[in-house]
């Protein structure tokens, strides 16, 4: 195979680097914003044209394994995140997330892959793309939400939270859960299909509706009272940790047993 | 809420009493799947259609009887939804963390329902607690149905669509796995209980089974312990060239079906014929060179390997399949017949059954002279999908909209 991931990896961590220290010091540089975001563009734009030739390459979409959604996870955060920059100049929230698909990068640099091209028939779907896909951005999203509740833990404090910050959240969290809901939908019609029923509590089923349990629940507490912000911000914060639990940790509970999501890692 | 502490179970009800009943329901559900050692029965057609209709007639008449009073302003309200949402969530989350459904569950765990959760009391009142106030939101918010609200509608009416409908039309789910043979058409099967359901009204008859398989792998494995040694994914197709642990591995040849005879193998398309490579090997530190046929073998033919040096031997995989397919003829009971294939992820639906691929003899693999099918009948489904497409309008909606008022 003549893709090489190390290479295109280091390349794309590269720009998005200079990309934030043009960012970083837009004050000082002319046009250091403008600069900036082109270099994180084209970073991006590297690691995407490299899961487009990968997807090809393996004959299969990329989304098997979950260095393969880690890579997924490195598209999705920076676009987020310099959508969110060019329209709210968020500097932190752009970091942020140019940091988090750093360091998924770097998880997927030490643990080499093979991309193995095989694929069990039941994935052999036409769901499986839409299925994977918004679980993905899903996650990204609300991933950066997470991440403003963590900001906001720290920010309240110091005294110096603003109430602006959480309406911010709380856009990304309905996007993040719509998708989220997609998702779970999705993948009970693709059920249907493969395994003749749409919903058989499987591990991961279970654990991606608490997910969207946590994430309704948020929802229905920030409808109803806006100004507690601090039980909000503890919801978002556990909710991630839920979402975390679904999407990694669900391997090493003692009931992933016969997941038909367990997945090679 | 008000400023003023008010007295427990004063109207307006709030947090403390909508979590108190939601305590009481999952301490009382405990209690009786203690007491009564017993799990929630399914419903089954037409007991289901009615007590349906019933609960829907209820909730109605309950709300447009009684929407002035507060105990339906709090059944309806915030405070009680995040208590049965808080409540439906305890429940998910314990079957997160506790194995359900094993066979020999036992203990206290066992027997206050929490190895099965989904078929437990606790479980049954979270339910109803859920679509009760579910259902008294959804009305107050409907009547009169503005346009601002039609995206609460879709969410809020289709999550109870299709949670009402899934959970009253599980009884009626029948799951039966029928093992095909190209001898007869067979007409019975056994159920997801374990019964033999004796006329399935259809008969299908296997014509051919087909698997299509990825190239097999190679791997270099430890003469002693027999674990795979090589990190290297390598490919065994013909012209293929790689390296697996330092060697520089090339196949000069490959047949997808082959025999081996007189100290090599031919190709040959008989039943039994399995992979074959073969491979010369180049190690780049000693440069000593090895090669010789490999092949995984079949339950007709053993397997060959190629031994290397330092205790290693170079071995073929069993090939992945990629797909496999059964082409049938099936015999419906208004007398026609017709062939067709099923495909995994491709079911095919005769009859009110939908007939899905889903084993077949892996001992004999691509030979296999069985194909498992499994054929399932769910009448409920076109109401539970019916909620589940609301469901997916709403999220559209919900995704352009966002939090905006």
């Amino acid at each position: 195979m003549y893709l090489n991931f190390n290479n295109t990896a280091f390349i794309t961590i590269v720009l998005w680097i200079i990309g934030s220290l043009f960012i970083l010091c837009d004050q000082k540089i002319k046009n250091g914003r403008l600069i900036g975001n082109l270099f994180t563009i084209i970073g991006t734009l590297v690691i995407i044209v490299f899961v487009i030739i990968l997807w090809i390459e393996i004959e299969r979409p990329p989304l098997r394994t979950l260095g393969e959604t880690r890579l997924w996870y490195a598209v999705f955060l920076p676009i987020v995140g310099i959508l969110t920059f060019i329209r709210w100049q968020y500097k932190w929230f752009l970091f942020y997330s140019l940091g988090l698909a750093i360091l998924f990068l770097a998880i997927n640099i030490s643990n080499p892959e093979n991309f193995d091209k095989t694929l069990m028939p039941a994935l052999q779907s036409p769901w499986f793309v839409p299925h994977v896909i918004v679980y993905m951005l899903s996650y990204a999203l609300l991933g950066v939400s997470s991440a403003v509740s963590a900001w906001g833990l720290y920010l309240i404090k110091f005294k110096t939270f603003k109430p602006e910050l959480l309406n911010k959240a709380d856009n990304l969290v309905y996007m993040g859960f719509s998708l989220l809901t997609l998702g779970l939908l999705f993948g009970a019609l693709w059920a249907k299909e493969a395994w003749g029923h749409y919903w058989t509590w499987d591990p991961k089923e279970t654990w991606a509706l608490l997910t969207w349990l946590c994430y309704l629940l948020y929802i229905h507490y920030r409808y109803k009272h806006k100004q507690k912000i601090i039980t909000a911000l503890w919801i978002l914060a556990l909710s991630f940790i839920v979402l975390l639990i679904c999407w990694v940790g669900i391997n090493y509970l003692a009931v992933s047993g016969n997941s038909v999501h367990t997945y090679s890692d | 809420m008000s400023n003023n502490r008010k007295i427990i179970w004063q109207y307006p009800w709030g947090y403390a009493e909508s979590f108190i009943i939601a305590i009481t329901l999952l301490i009382l559900g405990f209690a009786i799947n203690y007491i009564g050692k017993s799990t929630v029965s399914a419903i089954q057609l037409p007991v289901n259609l009615y007590m349906g209709i019933a609960i829907i007639i209820l909730l109605l008449l309950f709300y447009f009887l009684f929407k002035k009073k507060p105990f339906v302003k709090w059944l309806s309200g915030t405070p009680a939804a995040i208590s049965a949402i808080c409540f439906y969530t305890f429940l998910v989350l314990l079957m997160g963390f506790i194995p359900q459904g094993l066979p020999k569950a036992s203990g206290f765990i066992h027997e206050i329902g929490l190895s099965d959760i989904v078929s437990s009391h606790t479980f049954l009142f979270a339910q109803i607690y859920f679509l009760v106030i579910l259902g008294m939101v959804t009305l107050r918010r409907s009547f009169p149905l503005k346009g601002k609200n039609i995206g609460f509608f879709l969410n809020h009416f289709g999550l109870w669509l299709t949670l009402f409908s899934a959970s009253i039309g599980a009884g009626d789910l029948q799951r039966v796995t029928l093992t095909a043979n190209k001898t007869d058409a067979v007409f019975y099967g056994v159920d997801q209980n374990g019964k033999i359901i004796p006329d399935l009204s259809i008969a299908i008859q296997l014509k051919e089974f087909n698997i299509e398989e990825y190239p097999p792998k190679a791997f270099i494995i430890d003469d002693k312990s027999g674990s795979i040694l090589n990190k290297e994914l390598f490919y065994l197709k013909k012209g293929n060239k790689g390296e697996i642990m330092d060697r520089e591995v090339e196949v000069t040849e490959f047949y997808k079906y082959g025999v081996y005879m007189s100290n090599k193998f031919h190709p040959v398309y008989d039943i039994g014929a399995a992979p074959a490579a073969y491979v010369i090997t180049k190690n780049k530190k000693t440069n000593k060179v090895n090669e010789g046929w490999i092949s995984c073998g079949s339950f007709r033919y053993p397997g060959k390997f190629l031994e290397l040096s330092d205790g290693m031997l170079l071995v073929m995989a069993d090939p992945e399949p990629k797909k496999y397919s059964s082409k049938v003829k099936i015999y419906t009971s208004s007398g026609d017949a017709f062939e067709t294939t099923i495909e995994v992820n491709k079911p095919v639906t005769v009859d009110g059954w939908k007939i899905y691929q889903l084993d077949y003899n892996h001992k004999m693999g691509k030979w296999s002279d069985i194909s498992i099918l499994e054929l399932v009948k769910d009448p409920w489904i076109s109401v539970v999908y019916f909620g589940i497409f609301m469901l997916i309008a709403g999220a559209l909606y919900m995704f352009w909209i966002g939090n905006k008022k």
